[in-house]
């Protein structure tokens, strides 16, 4: 009898827990069909950036959009390990880049809305007319987080004894070599810099907006030399030790769980009633595993922010209405995805080429690769696989640079053209199967990197629309690191579909992969001993839009160099670019100023972002 | 004194065997075609002296023997050696042990609490519906997969709110007191115990029941019976302790199990301990971080057997005339 009751107990309460289970509002299904596009609310757009203002002699910025109250939190999320450091000389990663960029702030920053420069925790700056001398003028009365003022030492010590001095990850050097040369920074007066170069060089006042590092902290690793310098400002400080600039300073670091920021109340930003900026008292990142429980502590209102993949889109805009966050669209990203074909021609060391010689002479034909291009359906790819959450791309820069070419239209598939082209240049079909004029039977690898489930899905679908023009395409997804060695040591790849980020507001990074001998030239990848041996003459084209690219100081003049060279790219076909996925964003309403935009994102006016019921 | 020189004996003979397990290890994680630069090289924005300036520093750039006698040398010394990203190895492990520990020890405590009794009275009264109710709920517990229990459970948890979606504090842990941080701690740790206490008490209880079968069916209990012995006195004086052996040998494998048999499920959970780290360091081929964890795990292994040896001399005479 007993047993009975217990075993009638349990089925209720296994019942009841399933009930529960169900109570929380799931996705009414008529409300699936919503599509995105009627998201793009571009209210947003009309973000004024701060402007400076003297206050009892200290020169502030001040918050040009609504006045809020002041209290609250943010939780956003990072996905990985976490952070490897504070130092932002040191950071090599991006969650690093993102930790020190909130700890310190740059010289100059860019506008979020039009991508032009923008000054920060200068006050001011001016180019000469020849474009060789940089003025930077600095805030007066601004201190760092311990009290102590901001000068023109600490912005000549960063420069020259930290970034100059090659100390921590030196990319930043790197890429202020300008003909084997670095920049000369001097200080006029405590609150003035001047930076001299010796050519015009448009990007450098790009290379402005890096961090800049207070003197009296960092000076004792500096002088303990590089190795220790390596280990400085590492995650292990103690956060009530780290002196930093930026709106928010680093209260505490949990490894594997979470980086807690609060309010630096020594920030330089004052909303229109005066008050000292930011509004929260605190800016947290939880360090999540990967993107599944992203979303998961996201429906648990563990996190106020999240970036939404294509697939969730769907599903969050039917559940929008009635819930607490609100979804934006920030458009295309600054990534690039795109299929790559190897026109290597060269032989290696032992004397055998890189790539089969039969198939050499059909990625070096245009037609063959113009006949590839048409055929891939990119719509089709953005509606499968991207969920319709992305914009076909045909231009070598991504769809939200400023200096995108916009004369370069957008074309659909056309099997009729490639199979046209193709016979142009001798190739014919044969039972279906596509032969060359030498009557050897099309077939070729593509790779990708295994994992990656967006490029695995394209791969399938670029296969399946090359396999309608005859060509034998064998898809492998191989795994990461090897495919690396392909492409960059090797050179034994055929075709590749990868990705590359790019910078939307300054192409001349790119000069990698255009460059002839470019380390990242992976389509006519040459060793350093080649050097520029063999080269195309749009390559030579190419080569010179970035060289001079770089050189031409005003945006009008630059941008032809940019145009040209997205023209080439979009000719010759060396890369075939497939679509950019866009970026929608789910914040929760509670948040109030919310002025994201493609360029800065979902959070760049941190500092002036409230909660509406917030405490005080 | 025998005892001694059996500890020091086996000691000795563990040796060579670390040895041979970081000689193997440590060449089939450098032969692997991971290459921890691949990021960095496929990267615009780094220049060739960057990557070749890891490289060095990697180590990277010298023959696999030489790597290895180098990385032996500093072993040996105590000296575990950074990991790709320039932090102490030492530190990193420092960072995560106790989290993991901290789970593990509670899940082994809670399971034996409950898993050995369990299995004792499975055995006394076996076949009866009390005995039949466990065999069904073990069997359960048993044929779960805790990748698919705990994921089973994260949803749950998204569901009612009534948990937190892993981790292991809240946002204001510093902000609480002694017994805030405490109940914070307890309330993190719900789900994870849930999944590894299910998964381990199911296997501990069956073979804390077989034993207890197999010895209840001996000449000597009916003896003991037959001579008139309370029940008491016959099943924890005379059946257990020859049924415990085995069990001795088992806690020697949850020891050594201790540092990494969590590793799945702290994944799952999002929890601060020793698999996500090594996980990551694998995926990245980070080698010294990797050999820290795997050395650890084989000198948890040995440490754990011994002591179970130790333990089985200690309980068990016939053994303790052999060795």
């Amino acid at each position: 009898m007993i047993w009975r009751v217990f075993r009638v107990i349990i089925v209720l309460v296994c019942v009841g827990l399933l009930c529960k289970a169900c109570l929380v509002k799931d996705v009414p299904p008529e409300m699936t069909a919503n599509r995105t596009e009627n998201s793009s609310d571009n209210s947003f757009l009309n973000y004024t950036s701060p402007k400076n203002v003297v206050v009892n002699g200290s020169d502030y910025q001040q918050s040009q959009i609504s006045v809020g109250k002041f209290g609250g939190e943010i939780i956003s999320s990072t996905i990985g390990e976490g952070p490897k450091t504070f130092n932002p000389f040191n950071s090599k990663d991006n969650t690093s880049s993102t930790m020190a960029g909130i700890l310190y702030d740059g010289l100059l920053t860019t506008n979020p809305v039009t991508g032009q420069p923008e000054p920060k925790l200068a006050k001011d700056f001016s180019i000469s007319p020849d474009w060789k001398t940089y003025t930077i003028y600095l805030r007066q009365g601004i201190n760092w987080s311990d009290g102590k003022p901001i000068t023109a030492d600490d912005v000549v010590f960063s420069w020259k004894d930290i970034i100059f001095a090659g100390l921590g990850d030196t990319s930043l050097r790197d890429s202020v070599y300008i003909d084997g040369k670095l920049p000369k920074v001097r200080k006029i007066d405590d609150y003035t810099v001047e930076f001299k170069i010796d050519k015009p060089y448009a990007p450098f006042v790009r290379l402005l907006s890096a961090s800049i590092a207070p003197k009296h902290y960092f000076l004792p690793a500096v002088k303990k030399g590089a190795a220790y310098f390596d280990g400085f400002l590492s995650t292990n400080t103690n956060p009530d030790e780290i002196v930093s600039s930026g709106a928010f300073k680093l209260k505490e670091y949990i490894p594997a769980q979470r980086v807690v920021f609060e309010r630096n109340p020594n920030y330089y930003l004052i909303n229109k009633n005066g008050d000292k900026l930011p509004y929260l008292d605190r800016f947290i990142y939880l360090i999540v595993g990967d993107l599944n429980n992203e979303v998961l502590k996201f429906e648990a209102k563990e996190l106020d922010v999240i970036n939404l993949q294509g697939s969730k889109v769907a599903r969050y805009k039917s559940l929008e209405p009635h819930s607490d966050f609100k979804l934006y669209n920030l458009g295309p990203t600054t990534g690039t995805m795109y299929l790559s074909v190897n026109i290597n021609n060269r032989k290696n060391k032992n004397g055998d080429y890189y790539v089969n010689p039969i198939k050499q002479k059909w990625f070096q034909d245009l037609n063959f690769r113009t006949a590839i291009d048409y055929a891939i359906d990119r719509r089709n790819m953005v509606f499968n696989i991207a969920n319709g959450i992305g914009e076909p791309l045909y231009t070598a820069e991504s769809l939200n640079s400023i200096y995108l070419n916009k004369n370069l239209k957008p074309y659909e598939k056309n099997l009729e053209k490639s199979r046209n082209l193709l016979q142009k240049s001798g190739f014919y079909l044969k039972n279906e199967k596509l032969y060359d004029k030498d009557g050897n039977r099309v077939e070729f690898n593509l790779y990708t990197n295994a994992g990656n489930t967006e490029r695995e899905a394209i791969g399938v679908m670029v296969k399946q629309d090359l396999e309608e023009l005859g060509m034998k395409v064998n898809f492998k997804p191989i795994e990461f690191n090897s495919l690396v060695n392909k492409l960059v040591s090797t050179f034994d790849w055929d075709m590749v579909i990868m990705g590359l980020t790019g910078s939307p507001i300054e192409p001349n990074g790119g000069k990698n992969v255009w460059l002839s001998d470019g380390r990242l030239h992976m389509f006519n990848m040459r060793t350093p001993s080649e050097g520029k041996s063999g080269i195309l003459s749009w390559e030579k084209d190419l080569d010179e839009c970035f060289i001079k690219g770089a050189l031409a100081s005003n945006f009008d003049e630059r941008k032809k160099y940019y145009d040209r060279y997205q023209e080439i790219v979009y000719n010759q076909k060396p890369m075939i670019y497939i679509y950019s996925p866009i970026i929608i964003v789910a914040i929760r309403d509670k948040f109030k100023n919310i002025y994201p935009t493609s360029l800065g994102g979902m959070l760049h006016n941190i500092a002036e972002i409230w909660i509406e019921g917030g405490k005080k | 004194m025998e005892i001694l020189k059996y500890i020091f004996k086996r000691i000795l003979q563990a040796i060579p065997l670390l040895i041979l397990i970081s000689f193997i290890s440590f060449f089939i994680i450098r032969l692997s075609p991971v290459d921890p630069l691949a990021e960095l090289k496929l990267n615009p924005s780094i220049s060739p002296a960057t990557v070749e300036k890891e490289r060095q520093r990697l180590g990277l750039d010298k023959p696999i023997i030489v790597q290895y006698g180098k990385w032996a040398f500093s072993f040996v010394k105590g000296d575990l050696g950074v990991t790709s990203t320039g932090e102490r190895v030492s530190q990193k492990l420092k960072e995560r042990i106790p989290n993991t520990l901290l789970l593990t020890t509670v899940v082994i405590i809670l399971t034996w609490i409950v898993g050995v009794p369990l299995g004792i009275i499975a055995a006394v009264k076996w076949r009866t519906n009390f005995d039949r109710f466990l065999t069904v709920l073990t069997s359960i517990g048993m044929a779960i997969p805790s990748f698919f229990f705990a994921v089973l459970l994260l949803l749950f948890a998204v569901k009612t709110g009534w948990f937190p979606i892993g981790g292991l504090t809240g946002p204001n842990f510093s902000d609480l007191s002694f017994w805030g941080k405490f109940l914070d701690i307890s309330y993190h740790l719900v789900l994870p115990v849930i999944v590894l206490f299910t998964i381990s008490l199911a296997g501990l209880q069956r073979q804390m029941r077989a034993n207890m079968l197999d010895v209840l069916d001996s000449d000597y209990v009916k003896f003991a019976r037959a001579k008139g012995l309370p029940e008491f006195v016959v099943i924890y004086k005379h059946a257990l302790r020859n049924a415990v052996n085995p069990m001795i040998t088992l806690l020697g494998f949850e020891f050594a199990g201790l540092l990494s048999g969590a590793a799945l499920t702290e994944y799952v959970f999002q929890y601060p301990g020793l698999g996500r780290l090594i996980l990551e360091a694998v995926l990245k081929s980070d080698i010294n971080l990797v050999m820290a964890s795997l050395m650890m795990g084989a000198v948890m292994l040995v440490a754990g057997n011994l002591i179970a040896d130790i333990l089985l001399i200690i309980t068990d005479p016939r053994i303790r005339v052999r060795a």
